[in-house]
């Protein structure tokens, strides 16, 4: 009952884990928990594979995104980062993403009403320089909430996320490459997930960060299809960027076991 | 063009130092130009990747629109050119070249890449310095 909970608040919100997450600042909006007085630990994969075409860059990317996830009671916590192979104007290279750090609690439930805060940090581990991360960490407090019906279930969540101690630097347009963000900008996801039976959710989701100073407005968007067995959940999401050149388009295929 | 002018001189006005702290003498000495040390360092060290005649796929990682073979290119990024090779008072930088260069324009990497000496990081600053400031026409 504590996983079948887990994942259907989880599946409600539409992105299961910080893999996600990670993969398109979309932290206020995922991973959310039910309120039980018992400790989950969960651990996933996803791979990601993109097209990009950016003010000065244009390549393709594939990336494994390990995840590791907590929860108990009203809170949780997880960490996220990304192996990445980026190939940028004809030029290979291999890296690590900035790692992805989150905890998040649920303040308010209610009928089929959630709501919570989360505050994933950024640290800049990956290189700046090609692509690979902001340069400097990130703090990305975020309100989120959910509301599930038996027949649909509509979630979303909005935030602000700062750089904290960095500078600004040469445009080079989106940056970093593989997981865009601005110096300074509000965040916003929202998403739907229907049920189709057979442990199967489909739904759409969409993503954004609007700049607060200089920057540029992002918005990408996605269909997704989860497959959900037992502990296991797995899921696989087409987008699509439509403005401020996030990516062209990209591929995600998520899988994640809960204890 | 006259808009191109101004923002050429807009840019370099006020003798600013650049990344690497480097200030052009005041007067300006006119002893490092483009024709005598711009564009042969450019072209020994740059333009194998930074050349606009280079298709995207074939630039090496050189991004877009940082094309150095012409002092035109060269205005539109030069405190970025400092960033990444110019050596001052606040910063000797080396992170361009890279290790491993084409043997021809937009080839593939085969070849170690020539690296500037620490006096050529202090000209190439001391020359963009100098050079943003003075007047061009394009």
């Amino acid at each position: 009952m504590r996983v079948l909970s887990w994942i259907t608040v989880a599946l409600a919100v539409g992105v299961y884990a910080p893999v996600s997450a990670r993969a398109e600042h979309d932290h206020g909006g995922g991973h959310h928990h039910p309120v039980e007085p018992v400790s989950s630990i969960g651990a996933g994969v996803g791979l990601v594979a993109a097209r990009y075409d950016t003010k000065v860059y244009v390549g393709d990317y594939e990336g494994v995104l390990p995840t590791l996830t907590w929860s108990r009671g009203r809170l949780g916590a997880s960490a996220a980062v990304g192996a990445y192979r980026l190939v940028e104007n004809g030029l290979t290279r291999y890296g690590l993403s900035d790692v992805v750090l989150s905890g998040q609690a649920t303040v308010f439930v209610r009928g089929p009403g959630m709501a919570g805060v989360a505050l994933p940090v950024s640290l800049p581990v990956g290189n700046h320089e090609t692509g690979f991360g902001m340069g400097h960490v990130m703090v990305m407090p975020a309100l989120w909430g959910m509301v599930a019906f038996p027949a649909v279930r509509v979630g979303g969540s909005l935030g602000y996320g700062r750089a904290i101690g960095g500078d600004t630097h040469h445009d080079h347009g989106s940056w970093p490459l593989v997981d865009p963000m601005n110096l300074q900008e509000l965040t916003w996801t929202a998403n739907v997930f229907i049920p189709l039976g057979h442990a199967l959710q489909a739904g759409a989701k969409a993503s954004g960060g609007i700049p607060l100073g200089e920057g540029r407005n992002r918005v990408s968007g996605g269909l997704r299809a989860i497959w959900t067995q037992g502990p296991v959940e797995t899921a696989f999401e087409v987008q699509a960027g439509f403005a401020g050149d996030p990516f062209l388009f990209r591929g995600l295929l998520e899988s994640a076991v809960h204890f | 063009m006259r808009q191109l002018v101004f923002l050429v001189f807009l840019v370099g006005c006020g003798g600013t130092p650049t990344p690497t702290g480097t200030v052009c003498p005041d007067p300006d000495p006119g002893t490092l130009t483009y024709d005598n040390f711009g564009k042969p360092f450019m072209e020994k060290y740059c333009t194998w990747c930074h050349a606009k005649d280079i298709p995207r796929s074939n630039r090496n990682g050189a991004p877009i629109y940082h094309d150095y073979d012409s002092l035109l290119g060269v205005l539109q990024t030069p405190d970025h050119i400092d960033e990444q090779a110019g050596a001052g008072a606040k910063a000797s930088n080396d992170f361009m070249p890279p290790d491993r260069c084409p043997s021809t324009h937009g080839g593939a990497l085969t070849v170690d890449c020539a690296q500037p000496t620490e006096q050529e990081r202090q000209q190439l600053a001391e020359w963009i310095a100098c050079e943003r400031n003075r007047p061009h026409t394009f």
